[in-house]
């Protein structure tokens, strides 16, 4: 534990801004990926263990199209509409048979699907790690100086556009017919069904959008890594920590729980490096004790 | 043999004997060692899996982080067969080495359970893989005493004892068998007692237990920590197989493993996981010696069972024979 | 109602017949009809997941010299006959696929090819049955060094960290003395490779460049896709030089990242994993003087025998050898010659006829371009070790140094002597 590195970085400015710019975008990241997942959770009560699968897919579906097309920002919105449809596929043939059945049938089903597609991206794309997507010309200048903490831009248009999506998603989810629909549906579907609202239709528009999300912090993980199989299972499990502490269902609690993490990872890296993991799983722990709705979640 | 359809101890002792001869018989009759490899790790993963299935088959608790347990039992008798006691002990080191991990999992598995029975369904859940990537996150960060990411290296000592020498193919076999079934007969006997007729009560419908007088909290806890501590022994049996004791056995995907085994075999049925381990043994065995494509087909089938059979096999083969 | 929980007495039969008839069948899976007289090699590695590229760049290795071997009559006839399992990294697995090689189809040797973790796993399965075993991946010093893990059926074909570490040090050092480069950073992956090739990187550093001053140290772990909260460190801390163990698609994830901060104008990275085809075609926009160690390229040694290698494997695969490749082939070469110096399969005799050994190799820089296996820890040694700077085309790499190989072993002791190896 090196608790005066971490002292030390707290009360310099350089060393603060840094290493809560690099939380802040670690944080936005994940926060793009975990929302859709909580929010799946929220209205469709289906915990969908494969979407770190669906973020796998959104990676190989933009540096397919960046191949062909060689435009970044088309093949990212194109990469993470590939995904949204294939969630909709995914949602119609496996997840709906599974709504009403058991927890353990339904994480069952989802890892059975997190198997396949790791082996079938290999199949498809070969064995091999492929290389990112690059960043787009437009970022490809030299970083920012602020307080003598080193910024990237890029940085700062990943953090600006999943701050916008989450705006966006809270639009959705709050001030439109299918958003008001959707949270009606988590709480009374059968009313919906029986007022006439295409229930199936809804819970596929659901899956649809949580899989864009997933798709799209894939795409944007791409950009600057490698793009392997099997490269969703470590974010799942950070998804889940981040739904677990904000509380399943609630986007805004998955926009504070990133925040906590990407600055617990950040710091944390200071503070503990050979322990960054371990302490995500004691906040996760430490959460589920003391407040296990989470921290923005309504009490069951 | 009437006293055969009689459900008492001295049934199942008599069953589990017979099993165990007849296993001993069939190592000399099928000589080739692969087969015997696959029926002790059919036996250690389906204790491992039968364990997990106490709490999700007759409590109805999903436990995601059971693997937990099974890591810690390992660890704890790797640690001590590598300790310096071995030298003083001599031939009482594995008994001592296997009570002691079955000794340690069950006061983890206390801790733990206490702190998890508090909580319902899926927050459940997560809470038990919580404390066991953070049990993971433990074994990696202590590489002097663990040897982290690699596991407990150099092997330990395997003192014989009772003129039993483990280090022997047919002495191990015959001992894990021995200690399985016996395992197996007690958790039996827990099951169709009024504690095991408890657990499926609190399953079934949570709130008359209360209503009977009935301290169902209490119920499940010790119900965690049997759970917790069978894991231990399959844990420690299968450290003494691989002579070691590895992280991934604390990871979340090793918790995974049982849960295929009890959706492949049935969870309603006592010996389901057990049905399950076999087919997943074999299943894991075909499949690595034909294709590169494990997880293809592991899906596969999963898929195939969660969508088609949607119960365990064990459990859909005793549906259609209780159907005549 | 149904009583699932009472079996008569029949279903018990039944059930148990037919699981006797599976294991019967599943006996019969590995042991299908061979030729009797093959000498059978069996290969646990990794085909499936993200490291498959190891699995599959060894075998192909294997396979090259095992045809031609074959096809040139075999040992007076007997061909070689591989079986090559998928353990799927995890080490219970590989030592699970072991113990079928050696009790199932009954291997006449093992050539080891799973990753570190589960290379210690396997030593201990052949340790209790003394199958001939050559670890042709494993990079981790204590494999042979320490002398309570090695053991006299296990050779390590392999590169050893210690070995590279010795040469990057003194590379390192001497660029360090040219450029003026005194505090350094580390980047390595948090498991056993990594911390390994940590620890004995700056131990030889601190030999050759004693004023070196280490000021910070990030341990990300294997596969992390985002190195954030690492890189911010070096940009704030602005250390002269940084060195990394990272590989694969890790390190072109770092690499990626870090450019985007603009680190290497003022840091120099020595990156000992960067020369590998796939890896340094990955990245995009290579950032030039970047320092690297040669896996393996076809540059280096700068010989037509090593020319020779590449082509033939390129020619057959598509794809060039990896680092993984060279060892395997190595490791292949030196158990043909065994099996044809002693006429037979037994393992004390093949052993006997390893150790100590040294043959001309297309890697090798020991006298007349050999490699040798010590005596001593029975691991290779006159292995082409080299470091270079990057350039952004084929052949990727420029400058190319030889490390001294005198020099290593010399220093090499003194590590051993520090921890009672010796």
């Amino acid at each position: 534990m090196e608790i005066f590195a971490l002292f030390d970085c707290i009360i310099s400015p350089a060393c603060l801004i840094s290493q809560a710019a690099g939380g802040l975008k670690i944080g936005m990241l994940l926060f793009l990926v975990a929302s859709g997942l909580t929010l799946v959770f929220g209205v469709l009560g289906v915990i969908n263990f494969a979407h770190g699968a669906l973020y796998m897919l959104g990676a190989y579906f933009s540096w397919q199209l960046m191949s062909i097309t060689g435009h970044f920002g088309l093949s990212v919105i194109l990469g993470a509409l590939g995904v949204g449809i294939f969630g909709i596929l995914f949602e119609r043939i496996l997840i709906s048979r599974v709504y009403n059945a058991e927890l353990l049938v339904q994480i069952l089903l989802c890892y059975s699907v997190i198997l396949i597609l790791d082996d079938l991206v290999m199949i498809i794309w070969g064995d091999e790690f492929l290389s990112g997507l690059g960043v787009p010309e437009l970022f490809q200048v030299p970083p920012l100086f602020i307080f003598d903490a080193i910024i990237p831009p890029f940085h700062l248009a990943i953090v600006a556009m999943s701050f916008i999506v989450g705006i966006i998603l809270w639009f959705i989810m709050t001030k439109t017919r299918f958003g008001r629909l959707a949270r009606a549906a988590a709480v009374n579907p059968n009313m919906l069904e029986a007022l006439g609202v295409n229930i199936n239709l809804l819970r596929a528009g659901v899956f649809m959008l949580g899989s864009f999300l997933a798709g799209l912090g894939g795409a944007l993980a791409a950009s600057v890594g490698s793009v392997v199989s099997g490269m969703g299972n470590s974010i799942i499990i950070e998804s889940f920590i981040v739904t677990v502490i904000g509380g399943m269902g609630s986007i805004s609690g998955a926009f504070l729980a990133s925040l906590i993490i990407g600055m617990a990872r950040s710091f944390g890296a200071v503070a503990m490096p050979l322990f960054t993991d371990g302490l995500m799983f004691m906040i996760m722990v430490l959460v589920l004790i003391l407040r296990p709705e989470g921290l923005m979640g309504k009490k069951k | 043999m009437s006293f055969l359809h009689k459900d008492n101890f001295h049934r199942d002792a008599f069953l589990g004997l017979i099993v165990w001869l007849v296993l001993i018989v069939f190592y000399h009759i099928f000589p080739d060692p692969g087969i015997h490899d696959i029926i002790q790790k059919v036996f250690i993963l389906g204790l491992f899996a039968m364990s997990l299935n106490i709490l999700i088959g007759y409590l109805g608790l999903i436990a995601f982080g059971h693997a937990a347990f099974f890591a810690s039992g390992a660890y704890t008798l790797g640690l001590f067969l590598q300790s310096d006691y071995v030298l003083s002990l001599g031939g009482l080191s594995i008994p001592i080495a296997m009570i002691l991990a079955v000794l340690i999992s069950s006061i983890l598995a206390a801790l733990i359970g206490v702190i998890c029975i508090r909580l319902n369904d899926i927050y459940f859940s997560f809470l038990t893989l919580a404390f066991q990537m953070l049990i993971y996150s433990i074994i990696l960060a202590l590489v002097s005493i663990t040897g982290g990411d690699q596991g407990l290296m150099g092997g330990f000592p395997k003192p014989p004892f009772l003129g039993i020498d483990l280090g022997r193919p047919f002495d191990f076999y015959a001992f894990t068998i021995f200690i399985s079934v016996i395992t197996i007969v007690l958790l039996r006997q827990i099951i169709e007692s009024p504690f095991g007729y408890g657990l499926r009560m609190i399953r079934d419908n949570s709130e008359r237990p209360a209503a009977l007088g009935f301290n169902s909290q209490k119920h499940k806890l010790i119900a965690f920590i049997i759970a917790g501590s069978i894991a231990g022994l399959a844990g420690s049996l299968q450290a003494l197989l691989d002579v070691g004791a590895y992280p991934e056995w604390a990871f979340w995907s090793k918790s995974a493993e049982p849960l295929f085994m009890i959706l492949l075999g049935g969870m309603q049925s006592f010996l389901g996981p057990l049905m399950g381990a076999l087919i997943f043994e074999l299943l894991n065995d075909f499949v690595t010696a034909n294709t590169r494509y494990y997880g293809l087909v592991l899906g596969l089938v999963i898929l195939c069972f969660v969508l088609g059979l949607k119960k365990g096999l064990l459990d859909w083969i005793l549906f259609k024979f209780n159907r005549k | 109602m149904k009583k699932l929980n009472k079996y008569s007495r029949r279903e018990i039969l039944k059930t148990s017949a037919s699981s006797a008839s599976i294991f019967a069948l599943a006996g019969g899976f590995p042991n299908i009809l061979k030729a009797e007289n093959n000498i059978k090699i069996g290969i646990p590695t990794i085909l499936s997941g993200r490291v498959a590229q190891l699995g599959i760049s060894v075998t192909n290795a294997i396979k090259i010299a095992v045809n031609n071997f074959n096809n040139a009559g075999g040992l007076d006839g007997r061909n070689i006959e591989l079986i090559i399992r998928d353990s799927r990294a995890k080490p219970d697995e590989a030592a699970r696929v072991c113990r079928d090689f050696i009790n199932s189809d009954k291997v006449d040797a093992i050539i080891n090819a799973e990753a570190s973790g589960a290379s210690f796993a396997v030593q201990e399965v052949v340790r209790e049955s003394g199958t001939l075993c050559l670890h042709s991946v494993s990079e981790t010093t204590s494999l042979t060094a320490n002398p309570s893990i090695r053991a006299w059926n296990t050779f390590r074909f392999s590169r050893q960290g210690i070995h590279d570490s010795v040469g990057s040090a003194r590379y390192a050092a001497k660029i360090a003395e040219e450029k003026g480069l005194k505090t350094w950073m580390s980047v390595n992956p948090d498991y056993a490779y990594g911390r390994d090739s940590d620890d004995t990187f700056f131990w030889a550093l601190e030999q050759f460049s004693p004023g070196s001053k280490i000021i910070g140290k990030g341990w990300p772990k294997i596969f992390q896709p985002d190195y954030t909260e690492v890189i911010t460190q070096i940009a704030r801390k602005k250390p002269d030089a940084v060195y990394t163990s990272l590989w694969g698609g890790d390190l072109v994830s770092f690499i990626d990242q870090a450019s985007l901060y603009g680190i290497f104008k003022n840091t120099e990275l020595f990156a000992i994993n960067l020369a590998d085809y796939t890896t340094m075609s990955a990245i995009k926009n290579l950032p030039e003087g970047l320092h690297s160690g040669t896996r393996y390229v076809a540059a280096w040694p700068n010989t037509q025998d090593n020319r020779d290698y590449d082509k033939s494997y390129t020619d057959l695969y598509e794809d060039h050898p990896t680092n993984w490749s060279w060892s395997a082939s190595v490791a292949i070469d030196f158990l043909i010659n065994a099996l044809k110096e002693t006429g037979g399969t037994d393992n004390k005799k093949l052993a006997a006829a390893i150790k100590g050994k040294t043959r001309k190799s297309f890697i090798g820089v020991g006298d007349n371009n050999s490699v040798s296996i010590r005596n001593r820890d029975q691991t290779i040694i006159d292995y082409s070790i080299g470091w270079g700077t990057t350039i952004s085309n084929e052949p990727y790499m420029t400058g190319i140094q030889p490390a001294d190989w005198n020099n290593i072993k010399e220093l090499e002791k003194v590590w051993l002597t520090d921890k009672n190896w010796l």
